[in-house]
C-alpha cells in the first residue's frame, strides 16, 4: 500500500566527474529531482551510461554529488542509522567469492550487529526465501548466474530493509533466471517494501513498477505511472486473416488506414463511420475482421517517445532493449 | 633472560586478546564489532586463498635451509642460524605486508565488494581499521610461526649438535624472539603507510610505492644525516619533514645486535615501539580521512 510519506528524496542533484583528461567533467547526472514515497516501487529507466547507477551511488553515500541533495528518510545516507533501513543489491552481485552463501549472509548479518543464534535464524529465511536452501554451501565463485543474485538479494534482506534498492536485478540473467527475480521482487512488494528500481530491461519494469522515472543523458525526461506515461490509446489496431497482397493495398488506400504490418491493419483514432468503413473495406478485400483493439503504447514505446523527443528526434533504437 | 619477559608478555597479551575477544569487542559498541568482523572475514578470505599456508611453507623451507651449515663452528653457526632466519623474518614479513596490505582497499574497489558493505551500517574508517586489523593478524600468525621455527632450529642445534657450545647461545635465544617482535612492529608501522596509500591510488601503483617507502625507511639515519649536513634551510626543511614523514623502519632492527651477540637494549626496542603504535596511529588517522573523501 503505498502512502504520502516519502522515503527517498533527491532534489537539483548533479554530478559531473572530472579527469585530467576532461578538465571540463562529464555530467553523468544533471539537475534530477524525484522522490518515492513509502510502498511504492519506483523504477528509473534508461540506456546504459544515462546516470541510473551514479544516482544509486550517490544515495547510498559510494559517491558525493557535485550539488544538489539526496536525503532517505529525511536524514543524510551517511548518517549509520538510515543505512540500517536500507537494503542494497549492486549490480552484477559482487560478493566475496571464497565464501559459502551462508556464510556471507551471516558476514552480512553481523555488520547489523545481530548476535548469532539471530543470525543463524536469518540465513534460514533468507536462503529459504531466494531458494538457495539446497546450495547454501556452495562456494560464491561456483554459484551460477542466477545463484550469485539471489544470494546478493539475499544479502540486500539481511536487515529486513524499509527501503530496498535494486541496481539492475535482473541484468544477465537467462528468462528463467529473470522470471524468479521479478517473483522475488513482487514477493517484496507484497510484504509492504518500498523498492526503488534500476533497470535497462523494459518488460520487468513494466510489470513491477507502480511509477517510472526515464533517465537520459543524466537528466529525467519524463516520470508518471505506467498510465499516465502511455497516455490515450492513439490508435486502433484490426488484426484479420486471409489479406491477400492486392486486397491488402485496396484498404491501404483508405484514408483512414495508418499501415498494415503482416495481418494487423492499423488505423488513427477516427469516428465510428471511419472504422466501419474500414472493416467494409477488409471484407470487401475477402479478408475476415479477427480482432479490433485500441492498444496503449508499450513502455518501450513510451521510452523510445521520451528519448527522441529529448534527442531531437535522433535514432535512438540502438539504446533502447 | 632480560628482554624474554618483554617478548613473552608481547605474546601472551596479543594471544589473551584474541582469544577473548568474545567478551570485550561488543563492550566496545557497534563500531568496534563491524570492524572487528571486516577483520575477520579478511584475515578468512586470506586463509581461504591459501595465502597463509604458501608463504608459511616456503619461510620453513629458508628457515630449514639454514640447518645445513654444519661445516662452521658453533659460534658462527649459531650466528648464521640467527642472522638468516631474522632476515628471513623480517624480510618476508616485509614482503607479505606489502602484498597483503597493497591488496586490501584496491581490490575492494577492483571486485566492487566493497558497495555491499558500505551500504551496511558501516563507517568508513571502521571499514579501513577492520582490512588494517585483518591484515595485522594474518602477519602476526606468519612472523609467530616463522619465530618459532626459527627457535625449534636454534633449540634442535642445541640439543642434538654434540660440540654446539650452549654458553653461545642460550643466553640470546630471548633476544631473538624480541628481534622478531620489534621486526612485527616494523612491518605493522609499514602496513599501515602502505594502507594510507592504497586509499587514494591502483593496486600497482601502491605496490610500487611501497617498495619506495621501506627502502627510504630503511635509510632514517642517512636522511637525519642529510638533514644535520643541509647547507640551505630549504633543504633542511625539507630533508628534516622527509625525516618525520618516513616511517622509522630502522629503529626496529634489532639484527645485528642479536646475531652478534651483543647488548641489546629494551630500553631502545620500547622506545622504538611506542614510536611505532603512535606512527601508525597518525597514519591510520590520515587513511581514513583520505578514504572518507574516496569516489567508490
Amino acid at each position: 500500500m503505498v502512502s504520502d510519506e516519502i522515503v527517498l528524496q533527491i532534489e537539483g542533484l548533479s554530478k559531473i566527474f572530472r579527469s585530467l583528461f576532461a578538465p571540463t567533467g562529464v555530467k553523468a547526472v544533471d539537475s534530477l529531482s524525484l522522490s518515492v514515497r513509502r510502498g511504492e516501487t519506483y523504477s528509473i529507466v534508461g540506456p546504459n551510461g544515462s546516470g541510473k547507477t551514479t544516482t544509486l551511488k550517490i544515495v547510498l553515500g559510494l559517491i558525493f554529488p557535485t550539488s544538489g541533495t539526496a536525503s532517505i528518510f529525511g536524514g543524510n545516507v551517511a548518517d549509520v542509522s538510515v543505512r540500517e533501513r536500507i537494503g542494497f543489491l549492486p549490480e552484477d552481485a559482487y560478493l566475496y567469492d571464497v565464501f559459502t552463501g551462508e556464510e556471507l549472509l551471516d558476514f552480512y548479518a553481523g555488520l547489523f550487529g545481530y548476535p548469532a543464534r539471530r543470525r543463524k535464524e536469518l540465513v534460514d529465511e533468507l536462503l529459504s526465501l531466494v531458494g538457495m536452501q539446497a546450495n547454501r554451501r556452495v562456494p560464491f565463485r561456483e554459484c551460477s548466474k542466477g545463484m550469485r543474485q539471489r544470494l546478493a538479494l539475499a544479502q540486500a534482506l539481511v536487515n529486513d530493509p524499509e527501503l530496498l534498492i535494486l541496481d539492475e536485478p535482473t541484468s544477465g540473467l537467462d528468462p528463467a533466471g529473470r522470471h524468479q527475480m521479478t517473483e522475488l521482487i513482487f514477493e517484496l512488494k507484497r510484504r509492504g517494501k518500498t523498492i526503488l528500481l534500476c533497470s535497462h530491461f523494459l518488460a520487468e519494469v513494466e510489470e513491477v513498477c507502480d511509477r517510472v522515472g526515464i533517465m537520459y543523458r543524466g537528466r529525467l525526461v519524463a516520470e508518471g505511472t505506467l498510465a499516465e506515461l502511455a497516455g490515450a490509446p492513439t490508435e486502433i489496431v484490426i488484426t484479420t486473416s486471409g489479406l491477400a497482397p492486392e486486397g491488402a493495398s485496396r484498404v491501404g488506400a483508405h484514408s483512414a488506414v495508418l499501415g498494415i504490418d503482416g495481418d494487423a491493419v492499423r488505423m488513427g483514432q477516427e469516428s465510428s463511420d471511419e472504422l466501419w468503413s474500414v472493416l467494409d473495406a477488409i471484407r470487401e478485400a475477402g479478408a475476415r475482421v479477427g480482432e479490433v483493439r485500441r492498444p496503449r503504447p508499450s513502455l518501450q514505446d513510451v521510452f523510445v517517445r521520451a528519448i527522441r523527443q529529448d534527442a531531437g528526434e535522433q535514432d535512438v533504437a540502438e539504446e533502447v532493449h | 633472560m632480560g628482554n624474554l619477559p618483554f617478548a613473552i608478555g608481547f605474546v601472551v597479551v596479543v594471544a589473551l586478546l584474541a582469544v577473548t575477544h568474545r567478551l570485550w569487542v561488543p563492550a566496545l559498541g557497534h563500531g568496534a564489532a563491524s570492524t572487528w568482523r571486516i577483520a575477520k572475514i579478511t584475515v578468512a578470505e586470506a586463509r581461504r586463498r591459501r595465502v597463509v599456508q604458501a608463504v608459511v611453507v616456503l619461510v620453513l623451507l629458508v628457515l630449514l635451509f639454514m640447518n645445513f651449515f654444519s661445516y662452521l663452528n658453533p659460534r658462527e653457526q649459531a650466528r648464521m642460524i640467527i642472522s638468516g632466519g631474522l632476515s628471513a623474518i623480517t624480510v618476508f614479513g616485509i614482503l607479505l605486508a606489502i602484498f597483503v596490505a597493497a591488496f586490501l582497499i584496491p581490490q575492494e574497489l577492483e571486485n566492487r565488494t566493497v558497495y555491499a558493505v558500505l551500504s551496511k551500517p558501516v563507517r568508513r574508517f571502521e571499514f579501513v581499521l577492520g582490512k588494517y586489523l585483518g591484515a595485522m593478524i594474518i602477519l602476526a600468525v606468519i612472523m609467530t610461526i616463522m619465530t618459532v621455527v626459527l627457535v625449534g632450529v636454534l633449540l634442535v642445534q642445541d640439543h642434538f649438535v654434540p660440540d654446539f657450545d650452549h654458553s653461545v647461545f642460550e643466553p640470546n635465544l630471548d633476544n631473538v624472539i624480541f628481534a622478531a617482535v620489534m621486526s612485527y612492529f616494523a612491518v605493522a608501522v609499514l602496513a599501515a603507510y602502505i594502507v594510507l596509500i592504497s586509499t587514494v591510488s591502483s593496486t600497482a601503483m601502491t605496490v610500487i610505492a611501497s617498495f619506495l617507502i621501506w627502502a627510504i625507511g630503511s635509510l632514517q639515519s642517512q636522511i637525519h644525516d642529510l638533514a644535520e649536513a643541509a647547507e640551505t634551510v630549504f633543504q633542511k626543511w625539507f630533508f628534516t619533514m622527509f625525516y618525520w614523514i618516513m616511517p622509522p623502519l630502522e629503529n626496529f632492527d634489532f639484527r645485528h645486535e642479536v646475531s652478534n651477540f651483543m647488548h641489546v637494549s629494551y630500553r631502545a626496542g620500547i622506545n622504538a615501539a611506542g614510536e611505532g603504535v603512535l606512527y601508525i596511529i597518525i597514519v591510520l588517522i590520515v587513511a581514513s580521512i583520505f578514504f572518507n573523501d574516496r569516489q567508490m
